[in-house]
C-alpha cells in the first residue's frame, strides 16, 4: 500500500522548471532518502507535498486521498508533517509548549479552548526521552543548542503523529555524535512512520535509508538501494560534475 | 501554559482588590470622582481589548475605536428613544429637525433593553468577524492590518457625521435618558453603578485570561511568532485570528455601551483617530503581553491625565507625550515587561523557590504514575 504517491508532478517558477513530471511511490512505513545536487528540486518537492507551493500540474495522493488542492492546514490534518531545513520551532515558547503545539489531533478553536495544562506523562514523556529533552521541559526554545533545536522540531512532528513526515536536512549543523544519535532515532521510527528525508550527509544516508531516490534538474535520475545508487554511472556524473564527491 | 499560574492569580487578585476596594475608597464612595474612576475602568477595558488582539495574537488594530464607538451609539440609541417618548411618534429631536417622517426601521428594535445589550456585543463581533474574515483569509498581516482597520474606522466615522438624519451627525446623540435595568434606574454617579462597571471589567478580564491561558491562547502566541509554521501543524490560522479579533471587538463594544452611559452622550469623536491611537498607547505603556497590565496602563494614564491637567494647565500633554516616548524607547514591552524581567531575575536568583519545588514534585509524581501505569499493564 502506497502511503504517498506523486503523479507527474510539475512546478514552474516563471521560465524555470523546478520539478519536472516527477513520479514517486512511497510504501507505508518506508524511509526514503532524497538526494541530488544543489538546485535539483528536493526541497521544492517537499514544499509541493506539504502545500507550501502549489504545483503547475500533476497530483499528490496521500493513501487514496487526493490532497493536491488542499490548503496547508488541511494537509497537516490529513497526515503530512514537515520539518524545515533551518530548524523552525517557536523560540518564545518553552519546550513543553512547543510540544503542546505539536500535539494537534484536535486543532479547532473550540477544542483548544478547553485545554489548560499539558500532562507530562504518556506520549509526551516518551517523546521527550526519545529526543533527550527531559531535562529541558521549561527551557525556552531559544536557549537550546542547535542540535537540541533540531531534535525539538523532530519531537514536535512525533507529537503531531503524522502518517508521512517530510524531513529537510535533519542533521544540518549537528556534530558527528548528534548525527549518530539522530540516525538511531530514525531507525526506531522506521516502520511506524513513513518518512522522506532530504540529506547531504552520505554516512547518515547509508545508515538509515531503505531506498534512495536521486534527483537532478527537477527530474528523477535514479532510484534503488544505496549500493545500486553508489555504483550508478549517471549519479556519479551528476554529483561529480556539480559539487564533487566530498561526502563519500 | 503549565507554569506561573499561581503568581498570575496573585497578581490578578491584587488587581481585583485595587478595583473593588481601593478605588471607591479613594473617591469617597460617591460623586463626580467615582464617575471619573468608572470612566477610567471602561477605558482600561478597551486597552485590554487592544492587548488581546495585539499582544496575544500580533494583530495591531488601530481602529479599535470603531467597535467601541458602535457600542456607545447602540446604547445611546436606546437611551435616546427612551428620552424621546413624549415627542410626536417617539422620534428623537434631531430627526424632527431634519424633517424625517417616521422612525427609521433600524432604530425600532432599540426600544428594547435586552435587544440593545445583546446588539452592543454582537454587532461589533459580527462586524469584526466580517472584516477579519476578509483580512485573515486573504493572509493580510502586520502593518497592512493596521492600515485597513484605521482607514475603515475613519470611513465609518465620516459616514456617521454625514448621515445626520440617522445619527445626529457631528453632535452625536445627546440628551439621553437614564438606563433602566430590571426596574433599577441606573445612577451613574452612584456606588452601585461603579460596582456594575467594575464587575463587567473583572468578568471580561477573567474570561480573557482563561482564553489566553488555554491552548487556544498558546496557539495564538505561536501564530504571532510564525503563522506559516503553525499552519503546518494543522491549525487553521485565519480562524484563530478572526476569533481573537472578534473577541477584542466584543469587549470594546461592552466598554462603548458603558462609556455612553457614563458621559451621557455618544459622539463621532468616540470613533476618532486620537482616541483610537490613545487606546494603543495605553496598552503599550501598561504592557501589551498581559491584558491586566494593559488595563492598568489605561487606568493609570487616565488617572495621571486627570491629576496632571489640574496641576499643569497647558503642559500636561507635553509631560504625557515625553512619558510615552520614554516608554517606547526604553521599555518596548511596557511596564509589564519590566516586572517580568525582574521576576525572571528573582527566579534564577532563588532557583529553589517553593513554586519550583512544587513543580518538580508534580513532575516526579506524574512520571511515577506513568511508570506504574505502564508496569501495571
Amino acid at each position: 500500500m502506497a502511503a504517498l504517491t506523486l503523479e507527474k508532478l510539475t512546478v514552474k517558477f516563471g521560465g524555470l522548471v523546478a520539478v519536472n513530471e516527477l513520479d514517486l511511490h512511497i510504501r507505508d512505513g518506508e524511509l526514503r532518502c532524497l538526494l541530488g545536487p544543489n538546485g535539483a528540486g528536493k526541497s521544492t518537492t517537499l514544499d509541493l507535498i506539504c502545500g507550501k507551493t502549489s504545483p503547475t500540474s500533476g497530483r499528490v495522493l496521500l493513501g487514496n486521498q487526493d490532497i493536491t488542492h488542499l490548503p496547508e492546514f488541511k494537509r497537516a490534518r490529513a497526515g503530512v508533517g514537515r520539518k524545515f531545513q533551518t530548524p523552525t520551532v517557536f523560540k518564545d515558547l518553552s519546550v513543553i509548549e512547543n510540544l503542546e503545539i505539536g500535539r494537534s489531533a484536535f486543532p479547532g478553536v473550540f477544542s483548544t479552548l478547553r485545554i489548560f495544562r499539558t500532562p507530562i506523562r504518556g506520549r509526551i514523556r516518551e517523546v521527550l526521552s526519545l529526543v533527550g529533552l527531559e531535562g529541558e521541559i521549561y527551557t525556552k526554545a531559544e536557549n537550546l543548542s542547535h542540535g537540541q533545536t533540531q531534535w525539538l522540531e523532530i519531537a514536535m512532528l512525533l507529537m503531531q503523529d503524522c502518517r508521512v513526515i517530510l524531513m529537510d536536512e535533519p542533521t544540518a549543523g549537528m556534530t558527528a555524535q548528534e548525527t549518530k544519535q539522530t540516525a538511531s532515532l530514525f531507525r526506531e521510527l522506521q516502520g511506524e512512520h513513513t518518512m522522506i528525508v532530504v540529506e547531504h550527509d552520505m554516512t547518515f544516508v547509508r545508515d538509515i535509508a531503505d531506498i534512495v531516490t536521486v534527483m537532478d534538474g527537477g527530474s528523477l535520475l535514479a532510484e534503488g538501494s544505496i549500493t545500486e545508487i553508489e555504483t550508478n554511472a549517471a549519479v556519479r556524473e551528476a554529483y561529480l560534475a556539480d559539487t564533487g564527491d566530498d561526502h563519500a | 501554559m503549565n507554569k506561573g499560574f499561581s503568581i498570575d492569580c496573585i497578581g490578578y487578585a491584587l488587581f481585583a482588590v485595587f478595583v473593588l476596594l481601593i478605588i471607591p475608597w479613594m473617591a469617597n464612595y460617591s460623586g463626580y470622582d467615582l464617575n471619573s474612576y468608572a470612566r477610567y475602568l471602561v477605558l482600561g477595558m478597551v486597552a485590554a481589548a487592544v492587548a488581546l488582539s495585539w499582544g496575544a495574537a500580533g494583530i495591531l488594530n488601530l481602529g479599535q475605536a470603531l467597535t467601541f464607538g458602535i457600542g456607545s451609539y447602540i446604547m445611546a440609541m436606546h437611551l435616546k428613544l427612551k428620552a424621546s417618548g413624549a415627542q410626536a411618534e417617539g422620534m428623537p429631536d434631531f430627526m424632527v429637525w431634519t424633517n424625517m417622517e417616521e422612525l427609521p426601521w433600524f432604530w425600532e428594535p432599540f426600544q428594547s433593553v435586552s435587544f440593545t445589550l445583546a446588539a452592543g456585543i454582537l454587532v461589533p463581533v459580527a462586524i469584526a468577524s466580517l472584516i477579519g474574515g476578509f483580512m485573515f483569509r486573504g493572509r493580510i498581516t502586520g502593518v497592512f492590518v493596521a492600515i485597513i482597520t484605521l482607514s475603515l474606522m475613519l470611513a465609518v466615522q465620516l459616514w456617521m457625521i454625514s448621515e445626520q438624519r440617522f445619527t445626529g451627525g457631528q453632535n452625536g446623540l445627546t440628551g439621553l435618558a437614564v438606563l433602566e435595568l430590571f426596574g433599577w434606574s441606573v445612577d451613574v454617579y452612584g456606588l452601585a453603578f461603579y460596582y456594575m462597571v467594575a464587575g463587567c471589567l473583572l468578568v471580561v478580564l477573567t474570561l480573557g485570561l482563561l482564553f489566553l491561558r488555554s491552548k487556544a491562547g498558546l496557539v495564538l502566541r505561536a501564530i504571532k511568532a510564525d503563522p506559516e509554521r503553525t499552519r503546518f501543524f494543522g491549525y487553521d490560522v485565519s480562524t484563530y485570528e478572526i476569533v481573537a479579533f472578534a473577541t477584542s471587538a466584543g469587549i470594546a463594544g461592552i466598554a462603548g455601551m458603558l462609556y455612553a452611559m457614563i458621559l451621557g452622550f455618544a459622539s463621532p469623536t468616540y470613533m476618532g483617530l486620537s482616541l483610537s491611537l490613545a487606546f494603543v498607547i495605553w496598552a503599550a505603556v501598561g504592557g501589551r503581553e498581559s491584558i491586566v497590565a494593559a488595563t492598568l496602563g489605561g487606568i493609570g494614564v487616565n488617572m495621571a491625565e486627570g491629576r496632571l491637567s489640574d496641576l499643569f494647565f497647558d503642559q500636561w500633554t507635553l509631560i504625557l507625550g515625553v512619558t510615552f516616548i520614554v516608554v517606547v524607547l526604553f521599555l518596548p514591552r511596557g511596564l509589564f515587561g519590566l516586572v517580568m524581567d525582574l521576576r525572571i531575575k528573582l527566579e534564577s536568583h532563588f532557583m529553589a523557590s517553593p513554586i519550583a519545588r512544587v513543580n518538580t514534585l508534580l513532575d516526579k509524581y506524574s512520571s511515577e504514575t506513568a511508570v506504574s501505569q505502564r508496569e501495571g499493564k
